[in-house]
């Protein structure tokens, strides 16, 4: 496993994403309301780019007739089929398949992500 | 051209603007779309993803850098042909819709226009760019005359109508389309999405559905009813040549639809005496579906089952429906289909039906490249990654 340096947490502030390709991988990192998450820029469905997709809020499970927005910011939606992903646990809303997350390091306001090559 | 592309595409969704149809519009008609006003547009049911997805630009890293690649042709044939291993596409325009105005000549007049704006800013660029005659059905001698004006094109290669309807399709009142389809060998093809619009009925049988989840899941109903209508009205028996292409409507109700039609037809063949087969029998002769958005169960065994009964391999065709939201790769779609049926349902029956190797003598092949005459036997993983992306 090798630490890739990324970008500092002042060029990535909330909301903020930045995508690159370490170790041949094309991966996406996001400023999730202060939290910093790496994920693999394909989705698992059909292999999209997933991290060009919008990131937003949505609406979160209720009651029949109620419509609750919530969770801004923290989910990313395929820019093919709309599938929508919890960044914090890439884990898809709608299916069993997930995103593959990297392991984020900060060292002296400095963003790494840990990768095997 | 990729020197691989070998599948056939057959429905593609280009962005033709309103206003450019409008410069092939005679007036008062041109005046009209210019003042704004192109005729109904849709019941507004909101896809919070859009209905187009969103990474329709061309790649930073090529020369077209953020181009549309669904509005202009040179774009499209490099960035969707090109990229996934596609001899051919076949273009059906959004615009299908206006086809339902109540307003009949305006709705004949932009359904012209439309065709025109295929020849002109689509056809001359590529021969590899197909395309169906727009029609209007509620107009039908109009919409019959339209396709005897574009037959000779070769790259005009059937005819489309939305599948929202006034009437099922069966009705003969619709007949002189297919008489004008048969005669000039083109298949006749419906489309999704104009449910609920212009003169069509209420979007589904029981109502008005209330959000776009529930109408797009429900547009199949239409189909269940023109599959029913088109085969109880006789029309096969009538055209017997007439192929009937089902974009974009899914592929696993129909098996069940035909074997209660069939238990229905074996009590009750005396009201459509003309069908001396069962139902199924005429469906599978006849119809042709095409495979996007193709079913994802949970259990993908489950999608195999389902394949096995029916002729796939005569009666499915690869469809993308790129640029919209819920469109297929070829590969993701290849996967689902069993490895002896394959290459058929990617392109050899859409070839055929299509009548591929007789249009691609008479447009200029200066663009083809040999492995259309000499088609790969092979399966080939034609997804291209966008850069250096893999699969974990």
């Amino acid at each position: 496993m090798s630490l890739y340096q990324i970008t500092s947490l002042n060029e990535l502030p909330p909301g903020a994403r930045k995508l690159v390709t370490v170790a041949g991988k094309a991966i996406g990192v996001f400023n999730v309301n202060g939290q910093i998450v790496a994920v693999q820029n394909i989705c698992p469905h059909e292999l999209a780019p997933i991290c060009v997709g919008r990131v937003d809020g949505t609406t979160l499970e209720s009651q029949p007739g109620q419509m609750i927005w919530g969770r801004d910011g923290e989910i990313l939606a395929c820019p093919w089929h709309g599938w929508e992903f919890d960044l914090l646990t890439g884990q898809c809303l709608t299916d069993r398949r997930r995103l593959r997350q990297f392991e984020v390091k900060i060292v002296d306001e400095t963003i790494f992500i840990a990768v095997y090559s | 051209m990729n020197d691989s592309a070998w599948i056939v595409d057959t429905d593609i969704h280009p962005y033709i603007d309103p206003q450019r149809v409008a410069d092939f519009l005679p007036q008062p008609w041109r005046r009209r779309v210019q003042s704004g006003n192109a005729g109904p547009g849709h019941l507004g049911y909101w896809n919070p993803n859009g209905v187009r997805r969103n990474d329709i630009f061309a790649p930073d890293d090529s020369p077209e850098k953020g181009k549309r690649v669904d509005a202009d042709a040179a774009t499209m044939v490099k960035h969707h042909l090109d990229r996934f291993a596609l001899s051919h596409g076949i273009l059906n325009a959004d615009l299908i819709n206006v086809g339902l105005s109540p307003e009949t000549d305006f709705a004949c007049a932009f359904m012209s226009g439309v065709n025109e704006a295929i020849v002109t800013d689509w056809f001359a660029v590529s021969p590899r760019i197909l395309a169906s005659i727009h029609v209007t059905p509620t107009d039908p001698q109009h919409a019959a005359a339209e396709i005897r004006r574009w037959a000779a094109h070769p790259q005009f290669v059937q005819v489309l109508m939305p599948s929202g309807s006034r009437t099922a399709y069966g009705s003969r009142l619709y007949h002189s389309i297919y008489a004008a389809a048969e005669e000039c060998g083109l298949p006749v093809a419906i489309h999704p999405g104009t449910e609920g619009l212009g003169v069509s009925g209420v979007p589904t049988a029981a109502g008005y559905p209330s959000n776009y989840l529930e109408w797009h899941t429900g547009l199949v109903g239409s189909y269940l009813a023109h599959l029913i209508s088109l085969i109880s009205e006789g029309v096969f028996v009538k055209f017997p040549k007439l192929k009937f292409v089902m974009i974009e409507g899914g592929v696993s109700w129909l098996v069940p639809v035909l074997w209660r039609f069939d238990k229905n037809w074996k009590a009750l063949r005396q009201l459509s005496p003309w069908l001396i087969h069962p139902p199924s029998h005429y469906a599978y002769e006849h119809i042709l579906l095409t495979t996007q958005p193709i079913e994802e169960p949970e259990n993908p065994q489950q999608l195999q089952t389902l394949l096995a009964m029916m002729p796939i391999e005569k009666m499915l065709m690869f469809s993308s429906d790129y640029p919209h939201w819920d469109g297929d790769t070829p590969d993701f779609v290849g996967r689902h289909i069993p490895a002896a049926h394959r290459q058929k349902v990617l392109r050899d029956t859409a070839w055929a039906l299509y009548r591929l190797d007789e249009r691609t003598k008479n447009i200029d092949t200066n663009h083809t490249a040999k492995s259309i005459q000499n088609p790969k036997s092979k399966i080939q993983n034609p997804y291209v990654p966008i850069s250096n992306h893999e699969l974990e």
